[in-house]
């Protein structure tokens, strides 16, 4: 994570409606931010999308940043990952008809796959150590943008149990990534 | 909600996976008269270890593109934080809804038009059917599309408008059939899509039941993204007659079109209701 202290006085200059200061914060998080954006939407032209929204929503809503709710990084982080997972769901509505549709008539539907980038070290090795059932409810909400009603579907486990899972899943990354 | 409660989801919250209602309630807890430093700092804990995986991951720089067009839109005029009051950041309440753009509705009613103006239409129509049957176009019929058209209580300008539009050179025919989700009355309607190459396009239905809490929703379907075409609004006989917008064309020639039910609005991405019908575009 890159300067959180300074973010929040980047951030400031933001709120007063200093483009040059929003231009510093994208140079600062920007790669981070497409990266997961990339991972989680697998395609270069929705991340690019999202990534520019995201600093549009950064930009509009600077006011509504509470540092007690977590880094700056964090708030961009989760403004991007919110759009992505829309941008997931209306995805999955659009490929069901896309699917339908394709019975009747076949459709070119050449998608390029970025580069992977799902390159991790340390979060791999914190996966590692979770429970199977744990990781893959994670995985299934964090990469994939599912609800945990969704993962319930998915996986045929009991709502519950995909909750207990989520919650104790995120608690020990905490542990093992945040300390 | 209680604090504790709220502590039971935070993580999920922080994870985006809570349902939107849940996330509701979490979001006025936190805006309820406080304070709430506890659940704030587990708000703050939840969301950087979600931001920690996503720090873990190797930084890819996005084309200088995407920042050319943050400068556009700042350019634009949207100040910072003045904008209209926007829900909590990243929240289920952020997500925004844009109504789609509804067809324009038929400006008036009218009870017919002259019975052999009518009549030449149709045999026209059944000889142009005759003449397209060999390039395999959609089974919709061009005379009964243009015996639904002259049996529609819209303005006669219109009608005849729509009819030379089945008439014109190149104009195919897509016809709509019922999926699975169409039960009920729904199975009994049909729907047919008329358009031209050039862009003009109509949608003319029957037989569609009232919905008052939903709206139909037409689609395109074009190399596997789906292009929101407008409403369609069901007249008080069930008949739907609306035009097409041109743009929705511009990306090139459709595979498919497909109509959903929508809560009211309709959505602008994809559709999220049922898809009730679908038809396929023939080849040129």
């Amino acid at each position: 994570m890159t300067r959180p202290a300074e973010d929040g006085t980047v951030l400031d200059s933001v709120r007063r409606g200093d483009a040059r200061a929003l231009e510093e914060l994208y140079r600062r998080h920007s790669s981070r931010l497409y990266a997961l954006l990339l991972r989680m939407l697998r395609e270069t032209a929705d991340a690019e999308e999202i990534l520019q929204e995201t600093f549009l929503d950064a930009w509009r809503r600077a006011a509504e940043y509470a540092a007690a709710r977590g880094s700056v990084e964090a708030w961009l982080i989760t403004i991007a990952r919110s759009r992505a997972i829309d941008r997931i769901r209306n995805r999955g509505a659009r490929l069901r008809l896309v699917k339908q549709s394709e019975e009747l008539a076949p459709v070119q539907n050449a998608q390029h796959e970025p580069p992977d980038v799902h390159a991790q070290t340390r979060l791999r090795r914190a996966l590692g150590t979770l429970p199977p059932e744990q990781r893959r409810a994670l995985e299934l909400a964090y990469w994939d943008g599912l609800s945990q009603s969704e993962i319930s579907r998915e996986t045929g486990d009991p709502l519950g149990t995909v909750k207990t899972r989520v919650r104790l899943g995120l608690q020990r990354l905490a542990e093992l990534l945040v300390g | 909600m209680t604090h504790e409660e709220f502590l039971d989801q935070v993580d999920a919250y922080a994870l985006g996976a809570v349902e939107p209602t849940e996330a509701r309630a979490l979001e006025q807890h936190l805006a309820s008269e406080g304070p709430h430093p506890l659940c704030e700092a587990a708000l703050a804990r939840a969301r950087e270890t979600v931001a920690t995986v996503a720090a873990d991951l190797e930084p890819v720089a996005p084309p200088p593109s995407v920042w050319d067009g943050v400068a556009r839109g700042i350019a634009k005029g949207q100040e910072p934080a003045q904008s209209t009051p926007a829900p909590p950041e990243g929240s289920a309440l952020s997500r925004e809804r844009r109504p789609a753009r509804a067809f324009r509705r038929a400006p008036a009613w009218t009870y017919g038009v002259a019975a052999a103006a009518v009549l030449t239409l149709v045999v026209a129509g059944v000889q142009v059917h005759d003449a397209r049957r060999s390039a395999a176009l959609a089974s919709a019929s061009v005379a009964e599309c243009a015996k639904d058209l002259a049996d529609a209580r819209i303005d006669v300008l219109r009608k005849e408008d729509a009819l030379q539009l089945l008439l014109e050179r190149g104009t195919q025919l897509v016809s709509l059939k019922a999926t699975p989700d169409a039960q009920g009355p729904l199975a009994q309607s049909s729907g047919v899509v008329i358009f031209n190459p050039r862009g003009r396009a109509l949608f003319v239905g029957k037989s569609f039941p009232g919905q008052p809490t939903r709206d139909y929703e037409l689609w395109l379907i074009r190399g596997g993204k789906t292009v929101a075409a407008g409403l369609l609004p069901a007249g008080p006989d069930g008949r739907v007659f609306a035009d097409v917008r041109p743009e929705v064309f511009t990306g090139g020639r459709p595979q498919n079109f497909a109509v959903s039910l929508e809560q009211k609005g309709g959505e602008r991405d994809a559709p999220k209701g049922p898809v009730i019908f679908l038809g396929a575009v023939a080849a040129p």
